[in-house]
């Protein structure tokens, strides 16, 4: 759902007046979204549902610093992002870092080849049904989370450079420079993955 | 003439059209005159039509279902999430109102709840239940005149 900006505005003063109805309607329009965002940064489902709940809570409790200066989406995903750099350093703290896709048993198979992978004699048939989109989510659960932070805003979540730098801080030319790098290392590990060079 | 490395590096911006005309035009020329390179390019090109592909897939009904672009990984690789996105509403909803203390998304009790500690409303109680004893211990010891009959004239 696409609020256009005078219903954003009004959306946005009725959650600053903390009306509750205003922000069931936030949630249920944008609760999709963020929960994608976060299950794809985070690689697990448990804790994707946990932190996306928290990330309204913060906005419930935070729309009043919304100053207006970008949309409200974008501020919602910079929300986003910040629980999801925070939770992955905690989890990485922990040690048990819970990423179901990227398990160590998940993440040998990815490497090495294994049960989830095993090496195919011609590579193509490796990129049949869901298995390639399983390589590719295993894949980005290792790249370094500004890697991966990049490369789910652009090429999964789908969203321009302008809102990118907004969310991430960043200005243009690192963006655009950091994100090739990120598709390199992202090609690179699919290809660790499968054994071999993506096929043309 | 381009580098091999330097068309490496041109990759995202090509295939972004973020190049100028002269630009494309070199990194074109240079994939033609080489066959790794080419290869390089199209593999790369491949990833990124399959996160294209992901990012379609979990958009749901609403996602662009235009054609894919030639070469584009077939529609089965973009593996749908495994369950539907679930409804956060109800644990937000709870959060907030353990968090507030009843002052959000709390019944009548909950809310008044959040107004007053309980600690003042236990308080109160206690005092209304004092209260309602000693009247009713009053009522016992002051027990009411018993009424007397006045005697019949005698005629």
């Amino acid at each position: 759902m696409t609020l256009d900006l005078e219903a954003e505005r009004a959306l946005v003063e009725r959650l600053k007046r903390r009306d509750e109805a205003a922000f069931n309607l936030f949630v249920r329009a944008y609760q999709a979204k963020v929960f994608s965002l976060v299950q794809r940064m985070l690689g697990n489902r448990a804790e994707a549902e946990d932190l996306a709940q928290e990330v309204f809570i913060t906005v419930f409790r935070s729309i009043d610093s919304f100053r207006g200066d970008s949309r409200l989406g974008t501020w919602l995903y910079r929300v986003a992002i910040n629980h999801c750099k925070n939770r992955i350093k905690y989890l990485d703290r922990r040690v048990t870092r819970g990423h179901d896709a990227l398990d160590e048993e998940g993440s040998k198979a990815l490497t090495e080849g294994g049960p989830v992978m095993s090496r195919p004699d011609r590579p193509d048939e490796s990129m049949q049904g869901r298995e390639l989109g399983t390589v590719i989510e295993r894949a980005l659960g290792l790249l370094e989370e500004d890697h991966r932070t990049l490369v789910v805003l652009r090429d999964l979540e789908g969203l321009s450079y302008e809102e990118i730098m907004t969310i991430t801080g960043l200005p243009e030319g690192t963006v655009k420079s950091r994100l090739h790098r990120a598709r390199a290392a992202l090609r690179d590990a699919i290809e660790r993955g499968l054994g071999c060079k993506l096929p043309e | 003439m381009l580098t091999d490395d330097e068309v490496r590096d041109l990759f995202s911006a090509y295939h972004d059209r973020e190049l100028s005309p002269e630009r494309s035009d070199a990194m074109r020329a240079a994939l033609d005159a080489n066959a790794e390179l080419k290869r390089e390019y199209s593999a790369f090109c491949r990833m990124l039509d399959g996160l294209s592909a992901m990012a379609a897939a979990s958009e749901g009904p609403l996602a662009d279902v235009s054609p894919p672009p030639a070469g584009a990984l077939p529609p089965t690789v973009a593996a749908p999430p495994d369950a539907p996105s679930p409804d956060l509403l109800g644990g937000v909803q709870r959060r907030l109102q353990k968090r507030s203390g009843g002052k959000f998304y709390g019944d009548s009790w909950s809310r008044l709840a959040g107004i007053l500690p309980l600690e003042l409303i236990a308080t109160l109680v206690l005092i209304a239940l004092v209260v309602a004893y000693a009247a009713m211990t009053m009522v016992s010891t002051h027990p009411a005149p018993v009424p007397t009959i006045a005697p019949a004239p005698s005629r």
